[in-house]
This record gives structure tokens, sequence and C-alpha cells, in this order.
């Protein structure tokens, strides 16, 4: 990091202190009152007996029953289940295809920035949209999925992919992956791109085959990106709710339910308010520990 | 160093290989819209329509408020991208140059607050707007896109202030101007490019945004933004693929261009400080 860890004690230290905390001031009060205040209010919640919040009528008893309830409920443990199979699948096969399609684009060739565009393109299109145009494709009577896996004789009759579990499963996981894929193919090749051309030629002079460079240079160089780009596709997919909500609203048989869908199921359409943010309050915990693991990999961050 | 013929021409296919079947899902959009309804119910699929129907998107455009949904859209970018952009860039300064009690576990705070699930914070924010009566309200949007976006915007600031040398403001502050004037005259200037990266990512965290509108907004049509009015779509007339392709070519159209011309800023915005 450029500019070390001396601070701009130039003239007047004690005045420059003053003003650091000046310019914090905005961003502090407005974190409070609309990131800050939210939380406290959902953790609040979360332990009253809440349908809908009303925050000018006087809070109802304490009660710890939401938690309890959570933590008893099977639906709870199934949301924590498809969310952890959710992040295994979808984060592994991005991590596939967007690796590769960076070394890919890292190679020389004529049109390759426009290959680079191309290839990180899903990126730039809304979450809605990725899920319109899947919704489509794996439509049940006349989507192109069923069409291309008659014709290869994989499937005998068409798959009903909004109602069979596994299948809607596939269908959340596939648009996941091609929605999350660019990014880590995006934080690959600007990786592969620090990496000095000398260590190759080094290697070469060495002898060592594409396959080595790749094992022993490329990979180890990309190791610090990878780790970060990972906990951030694990975390967006924690998070993601538009994708899963509009395909499939966490059906069928709360197959493709995550806890995002659960805590606004809860919420929104059952009128659990108390008992939703007592699940909001679980993925907060998550959240923390998230954030705690990502600072001690990348401290300089801060 | 020359790559033999076989080698390049195996790169070359693999290269147009991978970008036609990544990219097929966008090329299907476009056909689907440009095919005629009764043509899509017909086996085997045609993936060229006889006659490219372009009136899909005028008479599209005459029965959904589309231009009313992308305004909504840009006018909730624009207000909660304002808003952060000023409190981000003050307080990223201050994050890079001084050293503030507590601005570490701030710092912390922030990191944790751009991994919230929209879903934790929509239901205090909903009793919150309703009890100030912002429910449907564009302001409503706005300060919920406002949460999604600081913590990002004051991150992506607070890692590009420090790479910009701190001799910079030093020089100006010996030559008589103040701290403040430092920051405004000599570091802003400087930081354009970052500056234009972070606001860009902050629009397309907006413009992609679509739990907070379905929560705030369903009941108020006139201020549904553009990813909820396709949502009403397909809920509404799940067979005609036709229609709710044309209408979402036009609301990804925005993003899509900005992506394929300012590729470098977003991606700049993205990877900024992460790389360490």
């Amino acid at each position: 990091m450029a500019g070390g860890r001396f601070s701009l004690d130039l003239a007047r230290p004690s005045r420059q202190h003053w003003l650091g905390y000046i310019l914090l001031a905005p961003a502090v009060l407005l974190i409070a009152a609309i990131i800050v205040y939210p939380l406290i209010v959902s953790v609040d919640l979360s332990f009253q007996n809440v349908g809908i919040a009303r925050l000018d009528q006087p809070r109802r008893p304490f009660t710890t029953a939401n938690y309890e309830r959570l933590f008893t409920s099977p639906d709870f443990w199934n949301a924590c289940w498809v969310t952890l199979k959710l992040i295994v699948v979808v984060t592994s096969a991005c991590f596939i295809l967007g690796l590769g399609t960076a070394l890919l684009v890292n190679n020389r060739f004529k049109g390759r920035s426009v290959a680079r565009l191309l290839v990180a393109m899903p990126w730039a299109v809304p979450e809605v949209i990725a899920v319109v145009i899947f919704a489509w494709i794996f439509d049940s009577s006349f989507g192109l999925m069923n069409w291309v896996f008659l014709s290869l004789g994989l499937i005998d009759k068409t798959i009903n992919w909004f109602s069979d579990p596994d299948a809607a499963f596939a269908v959340v996981a596939t648009t996941m992956i091609w929605k999350g894929y660019p990014f880590v193919s995006i934080m690959s090749l600007a990786g592969l791109q620090s990496i000095p051309e000398d260590y190759y030629a080094a290697a070469r002079v060495d002898g060592a085959s594409a396959l080595q460079r790749l094992r022993y240079i490329t990979l180890p160089c990309l190791m610090p990106v990878i780790g970060v780009t990972t906990v951030l596709v694990m975390l967006w997919i924690f998070r993601d709710f538009s994708i899963i909500y509009v395909l499939t609203g966490g059906g069928p048989l709360k197959a493709t339910q995550t806890l995002s869908i659960m805590t606004y199921e809860q919420a929104f359409s059952f009128f659990r308010m108390g008992y939703a943010s007592a699940i909001g309050v679980v993925t907060l915990v998550i959240c923390v520990i998230a954030a705690k693991l990502t600072m001690r990999r990348a401290p300089d961050n801060l | 160093m020359r790559q033999s013929l076989p080698a390049r021409l195996f790169l070359y296919a693999s290269v147009v290989l991978t970008c036609a079947v990544l990219i097929f899902p966008i090329y299907w959009l476009v056909v689907t819209a440009l095919s005629q309804p009764d043509q899509l119910r017909q086996l085997p699929p045609k993936f060229w329509p006889d006659e490219p129907r372009w009136s899909v998107f005028g008479k599209i455009l005459e029965e959904r408020p589309i231009f009313l949904w992308l305004g909504n859209s840009a006018l909730a970018a624009l207000g909660a991208v304002t808003i952060s952009m000023v409190v981000s860039v003050l307080a990223g300064y201050s994050l890079s140059r001084f050293r503030v009690r507590g601005g570490q576990s701030l710092g912390l705070f922030i990191l944790t607050a751009k991994m919230l699930p929209a879903t934790l914070l929509v239901i205090p924010l909903f009793g919150i707007f309703r009890m100030t009566g912002l429910i449907g309200s564009m302001w409503s949007i706005i300060l919920a896109h406002a949460t999604l976006i600081i913590p990002f915007t004051t991150w992506m600031l607070k890692g590009y202030f420090d790479t910009i040398p701190r001799e910079l403001e030093q020089a100006a502050m010996v030559d008589g101007c103040s701290p403040l004037g430092a920051l405004f005259r000599v570091i802003l200037p400087v930081s354009a490019p970052g500056l234009a990266a972070t606001a860009l990512y902050g629009f397309v965290l907006s413009w992609s945004d679509y739990a907070y509108a379905r929560t705030f907004l369903t009941n108020a049509q006139g201020n549904w933004t553009a990813n909820l009015g396709i949502t009403t779509m397909k809920g509404e007339y799940i067979s005609n693929w036709a229609d709710i392709s044309a209408a979402s070519i036009l609301v990804a159209l925005p993003i899509l261009v900005v992506y394929l011309f300012l590729e470098r800023y977003l991606v700049g915005g993205l990877t900024a400080g992460s790389d360490k």
C-alpha cells in the first residue's frame, strides 16, 4: 500500500485530527440512521411476538419464543441445508468457469479485448432479466432445454423443471452460476495480469511445461485473489433474493428456499415479522463471522 | 513468442466456442423477442426468426409504461448515488488520511454492512417507512438503496485515496492550502477516474435491486422501477415470452451499454482493493 502508516501531521496535527472526525460525521450519522438503527429494531423485533412491525405502538413483552421456534423448526434446518448446498454447488462451478475463461482470454490473440468483454457480459445483465431468460429456456412445454435434452436422447419425456424439487434446484443453480462466474473471471483476470512476465520467462528457461507453469506459478500467485473472491461469491449466494424469489419463490416443496427467501416469506407473505427477524439475526451473525474472516485475510484493506 | 499454427487455431476455436455458449442466453433473449408468439410454441425451435418482428418494441412501449419504469429506476439510482457519494467521499478521505478513534471498528462495521442481506434490513426499514409515511414514495427506495451503496462506496473510495501519494496534499498545504482545500482542489480532481468508477458501481447496485422495490413500491404503480415492472409481467402472462423478452431487453440495455463502453471503469471498481 502506498503512503505508509504515518498520519498527515504536517502543520497542526491537533486540528487535522479534529477535521478527521468532522469529515466522518455525515457518513456516521447517515449510517446510524439507515443501517444501525434498523439493525437494532431488527434485533428488538426478534424478541417480540410481532405480526406486522408497528414502531409507533408500545413494544410487546420480551420473549425468546421466536428463537425457540426457529431452532426446532424443520423448515429452518431445511433452509440452512439448501443454502449450504447452493453455496457449494454454485461457488465451485463459478470458479471452474471463471478461472477457465480468465486463463483463456489471458492468452495473446487478435480480438482479445472483445473476447474479454463478451466472456464477462452476463455480469452486466440485471438478475431479474437473467431470471426471465432462464425461466423461458427451462419452460416445461416449449423451453429450449427440454428440446435439447430430448434431441440428445438424454431424457425420453419432458422434465417439468419448476415442479420437481431437484430440477428446480438445478435451474436456480444454473441461473446463479451464469450470473456469478463473470465476477470470478474479472477478478482472476486482474490477478493474472499482475503476475510479472519474468516468472514465466524464468520457468521457461528452466524447462517447465505449460501445466507446471500453471501449477507452480499461476495458481500460487492467484491465491490471495481467489481467497477474497471466494468469500465474496459465497456471500452473494448467501444474500441473494431476486434470482430465487422471482424464479421459484423458494418452491417447490421448499427445495430452493434459502435463509434469505425464508426470512422474506415469513415477514411479507405470512406477516410474522418477529419470527422473520429472528432468522434475519441468525444471518447477521453469519455475516459478522464472514466479515471477521475476510478482515483476517486482508487486514491491509483497512 | 510465436505459437504454432495448430496451437493458434485451437486457441481461436476454444475462445469462439466459449463465448458462443456463455453469451447464448442473451442471444436467445433477442431471438425470443423478435419471434412471432405462435412460432415460439413450435418444436424444433427456430434459432433465428423467419421475419424478425422489430415492431415488438413499439408495441411493448405502447402497452407498458417502460419509460416511466426506466425513469424511476434512474431517479432512484441518481438520488441514492448522489447521497452516497457525498458522505462517502468525506468519510473515505478521513479513513484514508486521519487517525480517528474508532476508525478501525467503523471500517469493520462497514465491511459487515456490505455483506448484509437485503432481506434482513427490509423488515425494520418497512416498519420505519410505514411510521414515517414514506412507503410507496421514491424516498423510501432512495434511502433503502443508500444502505446498499454507502458501504461499497466508502470502502472503495478509501482504497482509492490510499493509492494517492500524501506528498500531493502536503505540497498543497506548504503552498498555503487548507486541509479541506487540499481535498477539494487537489485530491478530488486527481481522483476523477476513481470517483467515476465508484459512482458507476453504485448506479449498477441500485439498478439491480429488486427486494426493496418489491417491498416498498408494489402498491405504488407510478413509482415502479424497471425490475419490479418486469417481474409483474412475468407473473401476469406467463405464456407471452416474446413481449416479456422485448421489455427485458429495453430494461437491460442501459446497463449493457454502460458495460460495453465503460467496462474499464466498472472493472476497476470491482477489483479495487481486493488484489492485495
